[in-house]
């Protein structure tokens, strides 16, 4: 893991409550890139598809916000060029198919990654006490945040193992792939996780007390604001459904 | 403050017990260091002491731990976890939080402490430990040195009576082993019993009052540290310790090889984020020898072995290897790495099959002769998970040999390793020497001594020092004497 | 799971212990999801999902299957999930699923003790229904699903709906569910063959 991923209050930009970011990710997801609620949600969803972008400069994340809008806007205008002279093939579906899927997961991959840069696990874990959710789903949760990046680490550390014996998809070995890579894969993540939960237990977790949080969170101007423009599309939904 | 009475444990899945009949008192205010073998039972006491046994792990107990006065398996491991803090070894797993703050507000918060004291405390454990520079940052990018001060500064913020530490100093150089020894002190001052299990003694001989060692799960003998200090090297090897008074000279042997070969590297240069992570344009290296490679924990020292491997991307460094010249997919060829972890790179259901598996066509003649070489005859059969973790090494190198590689690089091969692991590692290596090039990356003075021709110093992605020609000294004579002691305890292990 | 002698805690409810394990595993099932996900451009492969998901991820359920001793724990994981399938775009539904289907595999398994053999390939397949709510708006309003995605272009449209026929619904459910119990098998041969000597089980 490297030092982007670094909640240091400094560079943190804008402060928006976890809650909303949460409702900024859902909100993202399901309209621009699950397509729900069809067309008339559909003039809504540039403007949600830009909203990543924009948290990610008062973030002072200027590279990556810009290289993602220049991503975004040259897929989109890509795919447009192509559909409109009928180009096909497999060029077709190798190119523009990519950026089919980069053009609509890319708002959200940069969403996902806001909410993950600039968020601690404990802000999270206060966020999602004030929403009532059961401490039986907020620990769960608050251990994949942290088991994330070892997770990565270790199938890195195993694609390095795999390239230095030579077992790639292009080798004799292709038939076991999956299981070459699953059974250290495995090992290594659940003796990290055993040894992770023996650590939380002698730090107390899992009693019977109520769990305090130093986290204070609060919605402001700026959460509401954003609430009430991704509540625009919910209702839109809604009323969809109703009628 | 603690009591074991006849405490007797067998882990579940295991077919011998881990401890045998355990007795002992542990005083209020004590530092003790509990030492041994690997597998002598050390973590085992140690985990009893949290409470993770009987709590976590399952298995077979009878006898009784006291901790306070009330026996520990009665007690919920909430409850003893505000008596007993513990720091454990491996770095990467002890963390529950992503950042530093959050972290040390963990414990606290789960005993359900209001906010204001749990800032407060917080506040304090930084100034006194001085980890203001740590605080606010992403865990995952830290040192393994920093790393373990936020675990101690962790425990610390519950202010336990009791800490324990399960071999604390694992993979941390020398550097970061004088913090420890400073946040030590600091808690023994404070008047915490503090019980620490290690394999490195000589960090703490003036923090421990009392050393217990342990084999086979029984109490060989508890007594002062003053006339522990005292003891004999060879008599400590006995035991299967490590000296008590190290040398941490990194002095590598003189190399008896009279080869004129090189290994040239050119142009091994790595930036990551605008920010040199290794720089050196130009370096001659003899081929065949053993070379050390140490530094502080972020030295560049992982990059450079990535690099030697070929498995960083976009790196453009070439090596000229008897004429011929390397890069990028073909240094992946002619490089294999034993990993820290050896976990990673065992894919296979047998270790016939796994050291097998990147040959290109067999030759069971070279097959048998590197089999027996490294004592693997009789393990052949053995699912490679199910062997210890020298066995596994030795798998590895197995492996690295018969794919014909070039350069074999063991990454800390012997982090956490006892006096006689420690010593076949190096006899492994040993055997490597003169047939391929070998890099160590290490942190372990007795390693190097033991096996290293060459020591490349390396510190923020320099070579700042490298002694190419080995000079021995008076330190042959104390070789001889390890050796000695090795062989004859050779017949008991 | 023999030769536990110390189990006093109150057996019913969910403690410290269970609830990272389940974080863990659903990290590194997320995780393979994930990388298996990727796949879904090239309009062949993604129906494969519904093979592919739950047979390599049999693979880490079976293992987290082996921790689970208490009713709830099924449950927790596949509604976590369906969350995660759902903030990764694939719509709402699997949330939506991945609380029917996890209580009712919870339920199975509950009902062989989480040591019968048959009841936990059952519950694995009954749970990995959930992958199907990934595909369902498709077959709810196919013409309002592609309306939205024309920027992935005619041609790959064309070839989504020529795959997702009406018909295709059933087998695709049948396929998620009979992969599940695939899975499971494939997870439990590999929890002899390797994870049991690996010590990890």
């Amino acid at each position: 893991m490297d030092d982007s991923n670094n909640p240091a209050k400094n560079n943190r930009g804008l402060y928006l409550d976890p809650r909303t970011k949460i409702l900024f990710l859902i909100t993202i997801t399901t309209f621009a890139l699950g397509g729900a609620g069809g067309r008339r949600v559909e003039m809504l969803a540039p403007v949600l598809c830009m909203v990543p972008f924009l948290l990610l400069i008062t973030a002072k994340r200027f590279k990556t916000a810009l290289v993602g809008i220049i991503l975004l806007f040259a897929s989109s205008i890509l795919l447009e060029f192509a559909n409109k002279i009928n180009m096909s093939g497999l060029l077709y579906y190798l190119v523009l198919g990519s950026f089919g899927i980069l053009s609509r997961f890319l708002p959200c991959i940069m969403m996902g990654r806001y909410l993950m840069e600039s968020t601690t696990v404990s802000e999270f874990n206060a966020a999602m006490k004030k929403l009532h959710i059961s401490d039986k789903v907020i620990i769960p949760l608050s251990v994949m945040f942290r088991f994330f990046p070892t997770v990565m680490d270790e199938a890195e550390s195993i694609g390095w193992a795999m390239k230095m014996r030579g077992i790639s998809l292009g080798g004799k070995h292709a038939s076991k792939i999956i299981e070459y890579r699953m059974v250290p894969f495995m090992t290594c993540c659940v003796n990290i996780g055993e040894e992770l939960s023996a650590a939380a237990l002698t730090r107390g977790l899992g009693g019977e007390v109520k769990r305090t949080n130093i986290c204070k969170i609060g919605f402001r101007l700026q959460d509401y604001f954003s609430v009430a423009l991704c509540l625009i599309p919910w209702i839109l939904l809604i009323m969809d459904v109703v009628k | 403050m603690i009591k074991f009475e006849n405490v007797n444990f067998k882990y579940a899945r295991s077919k011998d017990a881990s401890l045998n009949n355990v007795s002992l008192k542990i005083k209020k205010g004590e530092t003790v260091l509990i030492c041994g073998e690997s597998g002598c039972g050390k973590t085992t006491l140690v985990r009893m002491i949290n409470g993770l046994i009987p709590h976590y792990y399952e298995g077979e107990m009878s006898g009784k731990v006291y901790l306070n006065g009330e026996e520990t398996s009665k007690r919920m491991l909430y409850e003893t976890a505000k008596t007993v803090g513990s720091v454990f070894q491996n770095p990467k797993s002890q963390f529950f939080c992503v950042d530093s703050r959050s972290e040390l507000a963990f414990g606290p918060e789960n005993m359900g402490i209001n906010e204001e004291e749990i800032l407060k405390r917080i506040d304090k454990t930084v100034s006194s430990m001085n980890i203001n520079s740590l605080m606010d940052r992403n865990i995952f990018a830290m040192s393994g040195g920093e790393k373990q001060k936020i675990a101690c500064a962790s425990v610390d913020t519950l202010s336990p009576k009791v800490c324990v530490l399960d071999e604390p100093s694992s993979n941390l150089s020398l550097e970061a082993i004088e913090d420890l020894k400073e946040t030590l002190l600091m808690w023994k001052k404070e008047g915490k019993t503090i019980i620490v299990s290690e394999h490195r003694l000589y960090w703490l001989k003036d923090i421990c009052d009392r050393v217990i060692c342990l084999n086979n799960g029984e109490i060989i003998f508890d007594m002062p540290m003053k006339k522990f200090k005292n003891l004999p090297d060879l008599k400590l090897r006995e035991y299967g310790l490590r000296s008590v008074n190290e040398n941490l000279s990194m002095t590598p042997l003189k190399s008896d090889l009279n080869n004129k070969d090189y290994i040239t590297f050119e142009n091994f240069n790595y930036s990551y984020k605008n920010f040199d992570v290794l720089h050196i344009d130009k370096l001659e290296i003899p081929r065949n020898e053993v070379i050390a490679i140490v530094g502080p924990n972020g030295a560049g020292k992982s990059t450079f072995s990535k690099c030697i491997c070929g498995l960083m991307k976009g790196f453009k460094g070439t090596a000229h290897i008897g004429g011929k010249k390397y890069k990028g997919k073909k240094l992946l060829q002619k490089s294999y790495m034993v990993m820290q972890d050896v976990n990673h790179q065992l894919f296979c259901e047998t270790v016939l099959d796994e050291i097998t598996l990147g040959m290109d066509e067999l030759n069971e003649k070279k097959i048998t002769n590197i089999l027996n070489k490294l004592g693997l005859k009789s393990l052949s059969k053995r699912h490679p998970m199910s062997l210890s973790g020298g066995q596994k090494q030795r798998v590895a190198v197995a492996s690295a040999l018969l794919c014909d590689k070039e350069i074999i690089l063991f990454d800390e091969p012997t982090s956490g390793l006892d006096f006689y692991n420690m010593e076949k590692v190096a006899n492994l290596i040993g055997l490597l020497r003169g047939k391929k090039t070998v890099f160590i990356v290490t942190h372990d003075p007795d390693l190097i001594r033991r096996c290293a021709t060459v020591v490349l110093h390396l510190e923020k992605g320099h070579i700042v020092n490298s002694n190419i020609i080995g000079v021995r000294k008076e330190y042959e004579k104390e070789e001889e004497e390890y050796y000695g002691a090795a062989v004859s305890l050779c017949r008991q292990s | 799971m023999d030769g536990v002698t110390n189990q006093r805690k109150s057996e019913e409810k969910l403690g410290g212990k269970d609830l990272i394990n389940i974080g863990i595993y659903a990290a590194i099932y997320c995780v393979i999801m994930t990388s298996i996900s990727m796949l879904g451009f090239i309009p062949i492969m993604m129906p494969m999902l519904a093979v592919l998901c739950p047979l390599i991820g049999g693979i880490t359920m079976m293992l987290f299957y082996t921790k689970v001793k208490k009713f709830g724990m099924i449950t927790i994981i596949t509604v976590i999930i369906g969350a995660f399938l759902w903030i990764t775009g694939m719509g709402y539904w699997p949330f939506i699923f991945g609380i029917v289907c996890g209580s009712v595999a919870d339920l199975v398994a509950k009902s062989g003790n989480y040591l019968s053999k048959k009841k936990t390939v059952l519950s694995h397949g009954i749970m990995n229904i959930t992958i199907f709510g990934c595909f369902l708006p498709l077959y709810l309003d196919i013409n309002g699903y592609f309306a939205t995605r024309t920027s992935f272009g005619s041609e790959y449209v064309k070839a989504l709906s020529d795959i997702f026929k009406p018909w295709t619904a059933p087998i695709i459910l049948l396929c998620s569910f009979i992969f599940g119990i695939f899975g499971a098998l494939l997870g439990m041969s590999f929890l002899k063959k390797h994870f049991e000597k690996a010590g990890i089980v």
